[in-house]
């Protein structure tokens, strides 16, 4: 209900339908209302029948995952992938409480040191391997 | 039928060409390597593999994607067979006997008897794939706007009839995603739509940075939740004597017969026909045995009849995407991403204006399936041995090549944030039992819905019973509601609980 509230507020601006044509907010608007309204039934739904419980959630896994995910995409141009590669595999491996750190080190400088060689190549990237400092500074 | 083998040879004209078969190998190779890994299903396995198909001409990405999505099944059957975890839906009854087959030293034929019925299954499929490709085209031709939108939504409810859990959710789901295509520039006017002037959303947000998200990095934070639990109990013993016996095979060919036929019926249905076709074969094999009491305790006909109808269903359900344009589950709707990123817009006018690219992948899962059961018998030894790598160690890395491969789509950081944004919605919907794949479907119908709505709407004048006067699309409006109505009533619901419910078990 909240994603179709925000999208209601965010299409307000556009146009609706002008004469038989379709206005670039008139779908917008009928799926957001459509959200709404299912949202709503949920809700009541969920408010009439017992369920189970509301599932646990461990915030481990989702914050050092996310972590490791910005720090890629904040690092990848300054650093490149040999840098940012390594710190984001060791940041999620913080993720698990059962990570042995020598092992992670060893594990995560293996596939680094073949992605950094292999991938940018494939993808057309290959200065993205190593470090540009002076992309940094661009950056910065 | 001149036309069917004029196709054929067509097809097999492309998919023999050294790049091609390359392509082929490699695609099945590394689809069968993701898929035995612990938690990765065949969803989150092409969502994670899309971008490395992206520097491939047309051809040889759709050839390379095929082969992902067919070795990533095969790789769900392996550790369905040796570690009792199916690597996907499809594969759950596998587990019933397979496992118990590995548990008395008979891993071996097994997975033998799992790759012989896929492979036939998968010929026998590609077979009807062709046969039914032009007539089914031809009769595309003559849809317009309405009847377009019409079987979307048909398509988007048998997608919520056979998704898992509630089918309110299951809809607000489709919503959902359909409102997430709609991010970006309107495609008539221009406008900006939702995207508060982030350059980076001008062009809407990434299909593959959201499948990428919701499938891959969802499934990776949830699986963490699980621990230890990961690391799953191998059979220990060797896998030896791959080859199955005569009185295998006696017992094998006739389900694998029935499994194709059923498979190959059932994966023609929008919505995921391949997880009920496993069910359905292996159910009725069950029925029809003269010694039912052998299921659940290593019966060979329980491994071929449902690895031969998930195979075959998994082939089948290519058809209303090559001819009508609409992915009928979400691995389907990848496929529509990757063709879209390509420039080709699928439907019937593809079979018509490229027909290389048609023949030249159906003709590729022959191929595919060939090589599969060739190469990876005599490599089981090394799934094996992937198996026993702790997911502790394989996480950070599956989380770095997926960070590189959405990066490298637009060279965009933004989307690596999207696809983790989207990674931490994903959990979220997972952990309050919303199916995600609805989600996906929904987003990639959603731009072909509002065209043709819009389309509809503009050529009756504004007149909305245009869905309901034409005939043909009144016919399937009419389906749609029908279906919706069966799948709320509570028999219904209770029989459609128990299957999700054994699928889990």
């Amino acid at each position: 209900m909240g994603v179709a509230a925000f999208s209601l507020w965010a299409c307000s601006d556009l146009q609706s339908m002008h004469g038989f044509s379709f206005g670039a907010g008139t779908a917008p608007r009928i799926f957001a209302t459509l959200l709404f309204g299912l949202g709503s039934a949920v809700m009541i739904v969920g408010v009439i029948n017992e369920g189970p419980q509301v599932a646990h959630y461990s915030w481990r896994g989702p914050l050092f995952v996310s972590l490791a995910l910005v720090f890629f995409a904040l690092a990848i141009r300054p650093l490149g992938l040999a840098v940012s590669g390594l710190v984001s595999f060791l940041i999620s491996a913080l993720g698990s409480h059962e990570t042995r750190w020598g092992e992670a080190l060893i594990v995560g400088v293996w596939p680094d040191s073949r992605l950094c060689g292999a991938i940018p190549l494939y993808f057309g990237a290959a200065d993205a391997a190593v470090p540009s400092f002076s992309g940094a500074v661009r950056a910065g | 039928m001149t036309d069917l083998f004029h196709n054929l040879a067509l097809g097999f004209s492309v998919a023999v060409s050294p790049v091609n078969l390359l392509l082929c190998l490699i695609g099945a190779l590394v689809g069968t390597l993701v898929g035995v890994l612990p938690g990765i299903g065949t969803i989150a396995t092409v969502a994670m593999l899309l971008p490395i198909t992206f520097g491939l001409p047309p051809v040889g990405a759709l050839i390379m994607l095929a082969g992902i999505y067919y070795g990533a099944q095969y790789g769900g059957s392996t550790t369905s067979i040796l570690v009792n975890i199916p690597g996907e839906a499809t594969s759950v009854v596998t587990t019933l006997d397979g496992f118990q087959m590995a548990k008395r030293g008979r891993a071996g034929p097994a997975l033998a008897i799992a790759a012989i019925g896929s492979f036939i299954a998968g010929c026998a499929a590609t077979v009807l794939i062709a046969v039914l490709g032009t007539p089914l085209t031809r009769l595309a031709l003559a849809f317009g706007p309405a009847e377009y939108f019409s079987l979307m939504v048909l398509g988007l409810i048998f997608a919520v009839v056979l998704a898992k859990g509630s089918v309110l959710m299951a809809i607000a789901m489709i919503a959902f995603g359909i409102l997430l295509s709609m991010v970006g520039s309107d495609i008539e006017t221009g406008a900006s739509r939702m995207a508060f002037n982030i350059p980076e959303l001008a062009d809407g947000l990434g299909f593959a940075t959201v499948a990428m998200g919701v499938f891959g990095f969802a499934e990776i934070i949830r699986n963490l939740d699980a621990g230890a639990e990961m690391d799953r109990d191998l059979v220990q013993q060797k896998i030896t004597g791959l080859m199955p016996t005569k009185e295998d095979m006696k017992d094998s060919l006739p389900a694998i017969f029935r499994g194709t036929v059923l498979g190959s019926i059932l994966g023609i249905l929008p919505g995921g026909g391949a997880v009920i076709a496993s069910f359905a074969a292996y159910t009725f094999e069950k029925k029809i045995s003269r010694e039912p009491q052998k299921f659940g305790r290593g019966a060979i006909a329980g491994v071929a009849a449902p690895e031969s109808a998930n195979n075959a269903a998994a082939q089948t359900s290519f058809i209303p995407l090559l001819t009508l344009g609409i992915p009928p589950n979400a691995v389907m709707a990848l496929m529509v991403g990757a063709m879209t990123i390509h420039g080709i817009v699928p439907g019937p006018q593809v079979m018509q204006k490229q027909p290389d690219l048609v023949w030249g992948m159906i003709a590729s899962m022959w191929i595919g399936n060939l090589m599969l059961i060739i190469i990876n018998l005599p490599l089981v030894g090394i799934w094996v041995r992937l198996l026993r790598v702790p997911y502790r160690l394989m996480f950070p890395s599956i989380v770095v090549f997926c960070a590189i491969g959405i990066y490298s789509i637009n060279n965009a950081p933004v989307d690596v944030i999207l696809a983790g944004a989207f990674g931490l919605i994903g959990y979220w919907l997972i952990k309050h039992e919303f199916e995600p794949a609805p989600l996906l479907l929904g987003m990639v119908l959603g731009p072909l819905m509002e065209e043709n709505l819009r389309r509809a709407l503009l050529i009756s004048r504004g007149d909305w019973s245009v869905f309901i006067t034409r005939p043909l699309s009144a016919v399937l409006m009419a389906a749609a509601a029908g279906l919706l109505v069966l799948a709320v009533l509570p028999t219904l619901r209770r029989k459609r609980d128990k299957v999700f419910l054994e699928s889990e078990g």
